[in-house]
């Protein structure tokens, strides 16, 4: 290309920009540094370089700059704080002071036994209520933990996947009875039972059922709740559970692939689903590497999206994505520091053009966040935003040599991993054989063996130590919570109309012998006469079968 | 003995079996036989499959914040199956403040996030098999013992023709001696100079003359070392560790056991080692 086509075509990108602008206005008329130098939008290269086929615009194809043309410069992305613990009266509380701390988004995390669709009195769940999340048995709880939340107003990210479809159907007919129409609910479910069977654990049918489950709920969403994100394809969790940056993009990319051929399947249209996907990244300590891989995992999803799937909707190529923290690299040890590496990961999530954050609390090493550590992580997205200006132009580690270097690597190992699943079969089959999960359970152990020769060295872990460790206050879950759960749970149980929960245990059973049924229906009716988490995932159990692991 | 057996078990319904995996495979690289429960195992099915795979050891780990739950029950369900003899350890996310009440419920120990691997497997062997479980050879030698008049004499043989550094002269009151350490690699001579007539230097060089004193060797965990030596009936001059340089202990083992070379075990803080 000339340099001639090259400046037209950035000057054809910038009127773009202008039309965009009208509609939704970026933050300030100009954006100035402290000595009071212009900041532009964008930088670009004087010419061409193969700009556009690797790097293009913000907002156009492959998206390696980010899905939108101003980026933050109109509106910072989300910060979003996962929260939840205890009962849904207390949860409904600290969201709420969430939200008066200037939080954009909630994002629920659910105790285990919801997670794995258990009643808090069942025998699997004792020890376990109110936990590591909020206890949600029946609508009543759901009830409770949107009290005075405004639905058509914030955006909620609930952290659920064997029983995804359970909680969203809670969610809709929470928003009916605040009397909010169906198609301005925002949120997303994380629905994601792959990275379940790889790394994190929470599963209950095996992977065939749990794929329709999966595709009912796109189907029905793409109908009835078309904002709703049906799908947050999480590498979150792979990372977490030890794999290398390269691992968590190839291994959620892949898992991408296996949704969408599961929808195509089921005889869904690319563009009628494709563009309500969306992607959940970890960020760790390495910070190029980090921001890299962000901006490496847009360009691979686009160029799948629209080459390979043939996909025409331009929402169809955007990967948008949640980036949290990364838990496992917090140390027990001097939790003071974690806030320095969480700030230090937050920042590459933001150069790598998150729409939302999670930032963990310094804490989170020892047990769940107190009041106090929660808020601190929140004022650290606040600071980057608000004080560091990085949020004031688009993509500014595009033209670093090092960063597009490690994009274009990260992006081919990817692929070379993309190219062994789609030999083993497909992301299922790969699953289903552990091939994941031998990959990441080697480096894994490669990762404690190179922090135990301190050829890895982690500050106050393994160098500068500290001689008597300080014991920080820590945020109790009253154990006495699982009885009044309990307790609350079984007033529900005779208050409600037990014929029509029947009524709707059996539709859900007959129907779910039927592949081609879609169950939601069938599960929103079942919620709404306060059938339990517990009853509806049993008759699902009855007759799908149970996943027992590898 | 045979391999040590071990069951490692997820307790409750948490998912997090990061940990768990890397200790499966770090036991086994130690060489011990490790069975992995798989996720989400009840009390009862640990302490069965505890008793019937025959382990010598059950280890848990739980994130999910259930453990003061579980991890008491689990030790209920041994004791119901008359199995409570099978030491249990606990790990994952427990707050410190929660540990006294787990070892109250009997189980051994907790190791907390950042414990090491290696710290663990000398554990657990040492608890399963006293007699040999500090078997991690000496790691080095620490130094060379040389008995000498007066160090003023000889100092310049080492550090002018040899060319050694002289790290430092200190005096030890305990042992009556003064010391020059001078650096050798990783290891050092040590040159010992009586200060009064009482010395075990001076009684060595009035019967020996001047000459190699001691070997000294660098190891871990000289307490159960030192136990283990007793237990097995090795003579030993000293039968508990004492202070020595540099904020070591130190013990030395008779020259019977070892035909005439006295050799001394040093065991230097973690981290101080240069």
């Amino acid at each position: 290309m000339s340099d001639e086509k090259f400046r037209s075509q950035q000057e054809s990108w910038k009127k773009s920009v202008d039309r965009t602008l009208e509609r939704f206005p970026e933050r300030k008329d100009t954006f100035k540094t402290s000595s009071d130098i212009d900041v532009e939008r964008l930088y670009f290269p004087d010419n061409d370089n193969d700009y556009e086929n690797k790097l293009g615009y913000p907002g156009t194809y492959p998206f390696t700059r980010g899905i939108q043309p101003t980026m933050y410069r109109s509106r910072f992305w989300t910060m979003r704080q996962y929260a939840g613990f205890g009962s849904a009266e207390e949860t409904n509380k600290r969201f709420r002071y969430l939200l008066e701390q200037g939080q954009t988004g909630l994002s629920v995390a659910f105790d285990l036994p919801t997670q794995i669709g258990y009643d808090s009195d069942d025998v699997m769940a004792e020890g376990e209520v109110g936990k590591v999340g909020v206890a949600i048995d029946s609508l009543q709880d759901m009830e409770k933990l949107l009290d005075q939340i405004p639905l058509d107003k914030v955006s909620t990210s609930m952290t659920i996947n064997a029983p995804a479809s359970v909680l969203l159907c809670m969610y809709i007919a929470v928003g009916e009875k605040q009397g909010v129409p169906l198609e301005k609910l925002t949120g997303t479910i994380q629905n994601d039972i792959l990275k379940e069977y790889i790394a994190r654990g929470t599963y209950i049918f095996p992977p065939k059922p749990s794929m329709r489950l999966i595709t009912n709920i796109f189907e029905y969403c793409q109908q009835n709740v078309p904002k709703f994100n049906t799908i947050s394809i999480s590498g979150y969790h792979i990372r977490e559970a030890g794999s290398t940056a390269v691992q968590e993009a190839a291994f959620t990319i892949a898992n991408g692939m296996a949704y969408v051929d599961a929808a195509l399947e089921s005889g869904l249209d690319i563009d009628a689903f494709a563009p309500r996907l969306a992607f959940f990244f970890n960020a760790h300590n390495n910070f190029f590497e980090e921001a890299a891989k962000f901006r490496a995992s847009r360009r691979i999803w686009a160029k799948i999206m629209k080459e390979h799937y043939q996909a025409k909707d331009p929402k169809s190529w955007k990967m948008r994505f949640h980036t949290q923290t990364g838990g496992s690299t917090l140390t027990a040890q001097q939790p003071d520091n974690n806030i320095v590496r969480v700030t230090m990961q937050a920042l590459a999530a933001v150069l790598g053009g998150t729409q939302s954050l999670h930032t963990n609390s310094r804490d989170e090493a020892l047990s769940l966040p107190t009041e106090e550590s929660a808020r601190i992580a929140l004022r650290t997205q606040q600071i980057i935003a608000n004080e560091s200006g990085v949020a004031d132009t688009v993509d500014p580690l595009a033209g670093s040599y090092y960063v597009e270097e490690l994009t274009d690597q990260i992006e081919k190992d990817v692929e070379a991993y993309l190219d062994r699943i789609h030999e083993i079969g497909g992301a299922v089959q790969a699953v289903e054989e552990g091939f994941m999960q031998r990959e990441i359970q080697q480096k894994a152990y490669e990762t404690q063996k190179n922090i135990e020769k301190e050829e890895e060295i982690i500050v106050g872990l393994n160098k500068y130590k500290l001689e008597e460790e300080v014991n920080p206050d820590l945020l109790k879950v009253d154990e006495a919570l699982e009885q009044a759960q309990i307790q609350s749970m079984n007033t529900i149980r005779q208050q409600r109309d037990q014929k029509a929960v029947d009524y709707s245990l059996e539709a859900i059973k007959e129907n779910a012998k039927d592949s081609n049924a879609n169950l939601i229906p069938f599960i929103l009716e079942a919620v709404k006469v306060y059938a339990t988490i517990g009853e509806i995932c049993n008759v699902l159990r009855d007759e799908f079968g149970e996943y027992t692991g590898i | 003995m045979g391999k040590i057996r071990v069951l490692i078990a997820k307790p409750g319904l948490d998912g997090h079996d990061r940990g768990a995996l890397v200790i499966a495979q770090a036991l086994r690289d130690h060489g011990m036989e490790v069975i992995y429960t798989g996720l989400r195992q009840s009390p009862v099915q640990i302490a069965q499959a505890a008793i019937q795979e025959d382990v010598d050891v059950i280890g848990l780990s739980s994130l999910s914040g259930a453990h003061k739950t579980l991890f008491p029950k689990v030790m209920e369900a041994l004791r119901e199956r008359n199995a409570s003899d099978i030491p249990v350890v606990g790990g994952g996310v427990i707050p410190a403040e929660d540990i006294p009440y787990l070892l109250e419920q009997g189980v051994n120990k907790i190791f907390t996030s950042g414990s090491s691997t290696e710290v663990l497997a000398t554990y657990i062997q040492q608890l399963i098999d006293p007699e040999s479980a500090f078997i991690t050879p000496p790691k080095k030698i620490a130094h060379i013992g040389i008995a000498v008049n007066k160090i003023d004499d000889v100092l310049s043989f080492y550090t002018e023709v040899l060319g050694l550094e002289l790290e430092g002269v200190e005096t030890v009151e305990s042992e009556g001696v003064k010391v020059a350490f001078l650096k050798i690699g990783e290891s050092r001579i040590e040159l010992l100079e009586p200060l009064k007539e009482s010395s075990p230097i001076k009684q060595f060089l009035t019967k020996k003359g001047e000459g190699v004193h001691h070997i000294a060797l660098e190891v871990d965990n000289i307490d159960e070392r030192l136990n283990s030596f007793k237990s097995k009936g090795i003579p030993l001059i000293n039968t508990e560790a004492k202070q020595g340089a540099h904020d070591s202990q130190i013990a030395f083992i008779h020259p019977k056991a070892a035909n005439g070379v006295l050799f001394e075990m040093c065991q230097h803080p973690e981290g101080s080692e240069k």
